[in-house]
């Protein structure tokens, strides 16, 4: 049933396109990839060179396609860390939403195929869909001795590159005690001054719910709390640091290092680690089944996880995945933090019943 | 990208081949739409969420039609003064990104916000108005598209001949009347089309009710069709395609009562553009210039306020001081980040090849569709104006199944490049020219023509002489509507860009995603400011030009 929705909608716009002389924007895109080209040669002026003696001395080279959901502050230190020890690959980036990413991989799938040769996005779940449908590459990169293993996919097809907790963020101007637990969302206190992203419509926000449904103290009861206190449920994180900073709510579940970030700039607003334990994505990288370029892949893959590509996204505000690295100031590491999780696997049979189930107690 | 092969020429057997592809495609599609609705229909969310896109549509582009026959109305007849600055205004809220739109009025709103102490300091107990609702949405809605409304409507206003309206009037009908008996069946062909373009405008919208509307978890279309395409379940697709033929449908209803109301409407007699105001406000022109103007400033400038103060903070959520104060955002993107420039040359050079395209070919569509209607030109304008209704998520969807292979094993290159944005653009908003284009032709007379080919004008002659002059204001307008969405389009971008061919739409959107609301906010002004530094320029050398001309 899949594939059918993708030719009915093609049939129309085929009729557009041809409609619209294909001659003339095959000229454009003529014209757009000498410009394109230009750029690059001055991003690498060694390029050219790397094309003709691909590999001869072992080295990687060649393109790279790279598809990611990172900040581009993020992906831009890690390609440029990447480069300098691999001057010869260059990277060609997709950034987009996690949901816009995984959309558009698919739709090339069905296409004919994922051009994508590296990804990576915010949750295991979502990776997990792509190793169901045989999608990934397994490797086993030898940086992985450095990284708890529960945020190592154990069939080598995905690895964690950093620890995003979801945590209890609050308006310090707003919020006198310090709240303590998940419990304190649910509290007279916090009535109608809850907001969080919702599952519907954010994948990290869809792993959360899948996690606290499955835990004990928890399940889909802390949600129906929720509802009953008024909590409000926006599109994704930014729009609930939006709202906690700017003392539109109190308290807020967000991703803690964007709070870290807007803190350490001078909002008014903090984070808690609730006793009862957090929620953590690790934004896994994976590469695909069909990569072209495959050794290149594997050294990106190698240099996301060492220690030198780990630096890099800690120095932007990120809290990096090899247990022995120290977290940035006011965030929790990977030996410090008390996760909550579940099955993986299950999550991802489960998503639609989980968001159905989510649209049951928040529904209209 | 670039080792991909790129064969050229021989087009013929591509499009036969392609012919065969649509046939079968159709089949396809047919049976399962079929299946699938009885699935999607029996579901009582489905029907709950038709209902409210239903309310949200109409109700929005009754207030945009509204607000837009008004001013149309007013610049084209009044003697309200500073018309062209007026018009400047009118159409600030149709460049300013909807999400600024939806943020600062929920600021505005907001229970920390200026309207909140406003109503603290009065005795009695009132709330702000809850934004996070089914009228929030009609209300920003309504205000983000009536520009479009007043595009299409001015220029037929003014080509309304004046004599019949005197004739009315002398004959003792009192002005209501004659407004609702004369002028608004006339002016039909472009309110309809006006109106048509803010209805899809405001049905295919995703980030207002994505805004507003998930707070108060109110699901209309286009976002349960976002919904259904991240879900990535089994069926996603196909469930995602069923709602966007729902859409679709609607959309079409939509076109269906435009057809029937052009051809309720009046034929004109006369083709020459009056700018001459009919109608003195007299004693009451400095109230009204007072009222209007507070409105537009109103609607114009709390947006264009929050945006300033947000991208002028240090950090979000502080109050805005002298010692809280910086202008560092705006350095950063537009001198540290390299990816503000590029986007900005990127988004002009798209936006102004969407533009040029569409005027052509969107003109000569027209031309043949209002000049010789036909079923087989009628399907082909719902075509165009399909991939406008649907959501940009959907289209870049189907743009990825249409470029990526057209062919099986073979890739045409453009996938991956500037170009599938360029094609998904032209695709995309190619119904606006065309719009634009039929309005203005449905302001000239096939008279003026047959009379100018009788008195032998040849072709070039009478297109040049007679019709161009005729017909440029309402085709400019039709490029500009073309050229302002274009160049900060966000959804079909944010899926089909690649490395080199980030939009102004992206870096934005990037901005946001990532929790750096104070920069995406000092973007957004650079553009806007931008936008309109060029409409004033442009104004004062109309105005500069129009002084010589009366010197001279």
């Amino acid at each position: 049933m899949k594939k059918f929705f993708p030719l009915s909608l093609a049939a129309s716009l085929t009729v557009l396109a041809s409609a619209c002389g294909a001659d003339n924007v095959q000229e454009q895109a003529g014209e757009a990839e000498t410009e394109e080209t230009e750029n690059e040669a001055e991003d690498s002026a060694d390029d050219e060179e790397a094309e003709e003696d691909a590999s001869a001395d072992g080295e990687v080279s060649g393109t790279l396609s790279f598809y990611t959901s990172q900040p581009d502050e993020d992906a831009d230190a890690l390609i440029e860390g990447f480069n300098e020890i691999h001057p010869d690959v260059e990277v060609e980036v997709f950034r987009s939403g996690t949901e816009e990413v995984i959309s558009r991989l698919l739709a090339e799938e069905e296409a004919g195929s994922a051009q994508a040769d590296v990804l990576l996005l915010a949750d295991a779940v979502t990776f997990e869909g792509l190793k169901e449908d045989d999608l990934l590459h397994e490797y086993e990169s030898p940086e992985l001795d450095a990284i708890p293993e529960q945020f190592v996919d154990e069939d080598g097809m995905y690895t964690g590159t950093k620890i995003m907790s979801t945590v209890l963020a609050y308006n310090t101007e707003l919020v006198e005690d310090e709240p303590v637990s998940w419990a304190d969302l649910t509290s007279d206190e916090a009535e109608n001054e809850v907001i969080m992203p919702s599952p519907l419509y954010s994948g990290a926000a869809a792993y959360n719910a899948g996690v606290f449904s499955r835990t004990d103290g928890f399940g889909w009861e802390f949600y129906e709390d929720l509802h009953e206190n008024d909590t409000t449920t926006v599109q994704g994180n930014g729009d609930v640091l939006q709202n906690v900073a700017g003392g539109e709510k109190a308290y807020g579940m967000v991703v803690d290092f964007v709070v870290a970030n807007a803190k350490e700039e001078g909002s008014p607003i903090d984070l808690v680690y609730p006793e009862e334990g957090v929620p953590v994505i690790t934004e896994p990288v994976g590469i695909m089944d069909d990569a072209e370029n495959v050794e290149a892949a594997e050294a990106f893959v190698d240099f996301i996880l060492s220690e030198e590509g780990q630096e890099l996204s800690t120095e932007v505000g990120y809290v990096p995945i090899r247990a022995e690295m120290d977290p940035p100031e006011d965030l929790q590491g990977a030996e410090e933090v008390d996760e909550l999780s579940a099955d993986l696997n299950e999550m991802m049979q489960t998503r639609d019943e989980d968001t159905e189930e989510f649209n049951m107690i928040f529904g209209e | 990208m670039a080792d991909i092969e790129r064969p050229k020429g021989d087009k013929s057997p591509l499009l036969f081949w392609k012919n065969q592809r649509i046939t079968t495609y159709l089949i396809f599609g047919i049976i399962f739409f079929i299946f699938n609705y009885s699935e999607v229909l029996s579901e009582g969310r489905t029907w709950q969420m038709i209902e409210n896109t239903m309310v949200m549509v109409i109700g929005s582009t009754a207030l945009s039609v509204s607000l837009g026959l008004f001013f149309a109305w007013l610049v084209a007849y009044s003697d309200i003064r500073k018309k062209s600055l007026l018009q400047i205004f009118i159409l600030i809220p149709f460049i300013i990104p909807s999400y600024i739109v939806s943020l600062s009025w929920t600021e505005l709103m907001g229970r920390t916000g200026p309207f909140a102490s406003m109503l603290d300091m009065l005795p009695f107990d009132i709330e702000p108005l809850n934004m996070y609702s089914m009228g929030g949405m009609i209300f920003v809605l309504g205000l983000s598209h009536f520009p479009l409304v007043y595009l299409f409507t001015v220029g037929v206003l003014r080509s309304i001949p004046r004599d019949l309206e005197w004739a009315a009037k002398s004959g003792g009908a009192p002005s209501h009347r004659v407004f609702r008996e004369v002028t608004l069946p006339l002016a039909l062909p472009g309110l309809a089309s006006g109106g048509l373009i803010a209805f899809i405008a405001n049905l295919d919208n995703f980030g207002i009710p994505a805004f507003l509307g998930i707070p108060a978890n109110i699901t209309v279309l286009s976002t349960a069709i976002y919904q259904e395409v991240i879900g990535f379940g089994s069926d996603a697709f196909s469930r995602a395609a069923t709602l966007s033929v729902i859409l679709a449908i609607v959309a079409l209803m939509g076109t269906m009562l435009q057809w029937w109301l052009v051809k309720k409407s009046n034929q004109l007699e006369t083709t020459q553009q009056d700018h001459a105001p009919r109608f003195t406000l007299g004693r009451w022109r400095i109230a009204i210039e007072t009222a209007v103007w507070g409105f537009l400033l109103f609607i114009t400038i709390v947006p264009v306020l929050s945006m300033l103060r947000t991208s002028l903070i240090q950090a979000y959520g502080l109050p805005l001081t002298s010692e809280n104060a910086t202008f560092s955002h705006y350095l950063f993107v537009l001198f540290e980040n390299d990816r503000a420039q590029s986007a900005i040359m990127n988004s002009i050079f798209l936006a102004g090849t969407t533009t040029l395209f569409c005027l052509i070919v969107g003109t000569a569509f027209a031309y043949l569709r209002s000049r010789r209607p036909n079923a087989l030109n009628g399907i082909l304008e719902l075509f165009i104006a399909l991939p406008y209704a649907l959501p940009g998520m959907v289209l870049a969807l189907a743009m990825i199944f249409m470029w990526l292979e057209p062919i099986p094993g073979w890739n045409p290159g453009i996938y991956g490049t500037i170009g599938i944005l360029l094609i998904a653009y032209i695709t995309r908003f190619l119904i606006l020219q065309v719009r634009g284009s039929a309005t203005a032709f449905s302001q000239v007379d096939r008279s003026m023509e047959e009379a100018a080919h009788v008195f032998g004008a040849k072709t070039m002659t009478k297109w040049k002489s007679i019709l161009v002059p005729l017909l440029l204001p309402g085709l400019l307008s039709g490029a500009l509507l073309v050229f302002l969405t274009a160049l900060t389009e966000l959804t079909v971008s944010s899926l089909l860009w690649s490395s080199g061919s980030e939009t102004i739409g992206l870096v934005i959107f990037n901005f946001e995603q990532a929790g750096y609301s104070t920069y995406s906010s000092a973007f957004s002004t650079v553009i806007v400011l931008t936008i309109l530094v060029g409409m004033i320029g442009y104004y004062v050398l109309q105005q500069i030009w129009k002084k010589r001309v009366n010197n001279s």
